[in-house]
Parts: structure tokens; sequence; C-alpha cells
């Protein structure tokens, strides 16, 4: 009897204890406020590393992170289309407070009309709240800008990996030393003295 | 002699010149005599600049739902939508009830606001936001706007402020419920208490009797 009153007495407290924390849970997300911005311009048909976007996890519970390009805020320039932004490194869910940067590339295609581009990276928070059929959601945006001008693409030997551009010029350097070497007119030779031979002029010398 | 000394230079030139690539592409090092360098370390505390939003709590209910035909058995009951155009409560309007809390949590951002197509458990055919313009959602079929058609729903957010009674948007519009001045700018740790109301449609053509659907608060740049 004294136990059933006892666990009763115990659930009552964690009901009254548990409520609070289930009231004030919340959901939400933020994102880096500056705009994500290309260094440099674009050019139609080439592809390009945007600034990693900042996002943070700012509800209380776990929730993972979608990004979608959209013209939400005010800016001039013509609209990005979404098919435009790749997104990698997505992480599968976010803790409270906790971030990640989502790193983004820019492909542009050939058929691109140059001039100044805007629209935002809209980062949304998908642990939906269940309110009796009713998702609340959040998200949260920043400006994407860039401009795209007429021209042949740069960026690829720009973006060579350091190594590949290292080894090519040890090639032609070690080439060049070649040729000077060969225009100096000086020669190497090498000779292989056979045992008998070398035995033979020891055997001269001892006269 | 002359051309011996110039093929000698020439050799040695191209000899230092391969070996000084291999060895990490020329000679560094600081100049004889330098002085010692001193530094210090300074540190420094900047201003948050992230945009965020929450929203709590994490529970609420539709609830207070009318409307319907009684004579079809189609009318509401407390927890349920009814048919034709019942309507389904999140808050109260009058007296006001706002159990929705919406923060902004970043730096100063105008608050947008808007909705989604309804989804049936069943993954049938969807309920299509509409509201009365037309303007960034279907243009509700009946009653010149004012009451979705069939398959159709409205979702109309309301606050201290007043009631979106023109219906929210698909697309992500100024949540003019969220600023007292007919705005939807707040300034870090800005908040409000929201409620929602939920018009059904005329007729559902998917039978089923759970619907899920996001509302969704962002914080964009600008002012408003």
């Amino acid at each position: 009897m004294h136990l059933r009153l006892g666990l009763t007495a115990a659930l009552g407290v964690l009901a009254v204890v548990a409520a609070p924390v289930a009231a004030y849970a919340s959901v939400g997300v933020g994102v880096q406020a500056g705009p994500v911005q290309l260094a440099g311009v674009a050019h139609p048909g080439g592809t390009y590393e945007l600034p990693a976007v900042y996002v943070v996890n700012t509800g209380t519970e776990p929730e993972s992170v979608a990004i979608r390009i959209e013209r939400i805020s005010r800016g001039t320039g013509r609209t990005v289309p979404g098919a435009w932004i790749q997104v990698s490194g997505l992480p599968s869910s976010l803790a409270h407070g906790q971030s990640a940067r989502i790193p983004l590339s820019l492909v542009v295609p050939a058929s691109a009309r140059p001039g100044q581009y805007f629209s935002d990276v809209v980062v949304t928070g998908s642990a939906a709240l269940v309110a009796g059929g009713a998702h609340l959601g959040v998200a949260a945006a920043t400006d994407l800008e860039f401009r795209v001008v007429p021209g042949v693409i740069s960026a690829g030997w720009f973006t060579m990996p350091s190594w590949v551009l290292l080894a090519v010029g040890v090639v032609l350097a070690f080439a060049l030393g070649v040729v000077l070497l060969i225009r100096s007119g000086i020669s190497i030779r090498v000779e292989r003295a056979t045992a008998g031979a070398a035995a033979g002029n020891g055997g001269g010398g001892g006269d | 002699m002359g051309i011996k000394v110039r093929s000698v230079s020439l050799a040695v030139a191209g000899v230092i010149l391969a070996g000084s690539v291999v060895a990490g592409c020329g000679l560094t090092g600081a100049p004889p005599n330098a002085g010692q360098s001193a530094s210090v370390n300074l540190s420094l505390t900047t201003v948050p600049t992230v945009r965020s939003v929450t929203v709590s709590p994490a529970s609420v209910t539709f609830g207070n739902c009318t409307g319907g035909l009684a004579s079809q058995n189609t009318h509401s009951t407390a927890g349920k939508l009814g048919f034709p155009n019942g309507h389904c409560l999140v808050g109260l309007v009058n007296p006001g009830f706002y159990p929705i809390t919406v923060t902004n949590t970043g730096i100063a951002s105008a608050i947008y606001v808007n909705g989604s197509s309804a989804n049936p458990f069943d993954d049938g055919n969807q309920w299509s936001l509409c509201n009365q313009d037309g303007d960034g959602a279907e243009k509700c079929k009946r009653d010149d706007g004012r009451l979705p058609g069939t398959d159709q729903y409205m979702v109309e957010n309301f606050s201290a402020v007043g009631e979106q009674k023109a219906g929210i948007r698909g697309t992500p519009s100024c949540d003019l419920e969220f600023g007292a001045s007919g705005n939807c700018l707040a300034v870090q740790g800005g908040s409000q208490g929201e409620g929602i109301e939920l018009i059904g449609p005329f007729f559902s053509t998917d039978t089923s009797t759970k619907w899920t659907m996001t509302i969704t608060w962002t914080p964009v740049p600008g002012n408003g």
C-alpha cells in the first residue's frame, strides 16, 4: 500500500517536473548574417567554390538542416537559379547549439547571361514540431551575390592543385638546366675499366 | 679562353637553378644582423553576426473547431475539422490567446512567414494553400477568394496586433502580425505571441482523416 502511494507520488512529481521542460522546448535555426559572395567574377561555363555558409541550431531540440536558394529579401540583379548552387557536406543532424559550415559550389551554365545575380541562401531547420497536425518550422536567410561576365574560364588554372604546379616547375627547371649544360660544351664521359686492365696499369706503374 | 669561361658559367647557372627548385624554390632566411622581433597578443570580442529565430513551445494543438454541415454528419467536433470550410484554431482570437512564441534570437531582421500544402497521411491528394488575393499561393475558389474550394485550405495567423485575414502565402512574406507598427522588423530578442486559424476545404477528394502542414517563420535581411 505504502509502495503504491510512493510510486504514485513519484510519478506525480515527475509529471510536474517534466511538463515545463516540454513546454519550453523550441525549434530554431540561424545562419551567418554576412552575405555569401564570390571572390572575383564568374564566367559562363565555370565552376567556383563559394565561401562555406555558417549554420547553427538555436533551438532546444536536435534537428537536421536543409539549404535552398530562393529570392526573398530585396536586392538588385538577376535571380539565381537554384540549380546553379550545389550543396555538399550537410550534417545529418545538429544538436542544440551546434554549428556547421556548409560548402557551396556555383556552377554557371555556358548559356548564362552576364550581369549581377542576387538571391538568398535559405537554411531550414527540419526538427518540425507537431501542432495537432501543423508543423511549426523555422528558417533563416542570408544574401547570395555574384557577378557573371563574358570571357574565358580562367579559374581552371588557378584551381589546379599546388602540387601539380610544383611538379611542372621542377620539370621545366631541370629541362632548362640540361639545355644550359649542353650549350656550355662541357661533356661528361663515363668509362668502364676492367679489372685486368686496372691490374696491368698498376704493374706498369711499379717499374 | 673566353668561350670556355662562358660555358662554365652557363653550366654553373643551370645546376644552381635546377638545384634551387628541387630544394624548395629558392633561398630563404633572415638577413644577417637582423634584430629580434617582439609582439603582443591582443584579443577582441565582437557582437554576434548570426540571423536566427526560434519558435516555441514544442507542442500545441488545433482545437475549437467549428463549421461544417450537421445535416451531412460532416460538422466539426472540438478537435476535428468539418466540411465544408470548417475552422480550427491554435490559440484564441477573442479573448486573445497566442500560444506560439516567435523570437528573433539573432541580429535585427525582418520576420517572414509562409505556409505549405497540406499532406494526408495516406500520401494521396494534397490540399493546396490558398489566400484571398492569390498572391504567393493559389487564389481561394469560393466566395470571391474568402473561402477555400475543393482541396484548398487557408491559414490565417493572428496576434495582439491583429489577424492576417487574407491568408498567409506559400512563399515567405512579411509577417505583419509580428510588428506593432505594421511592419515585421524585429530587433534581437524581439518576440511575438501568435495563434493560427485554419479554414479547411469545401470538400476533400482524399479521404484521409490525418493531415500535416508546415508554417515557417524566417528572419531575412532588410527592414521589413
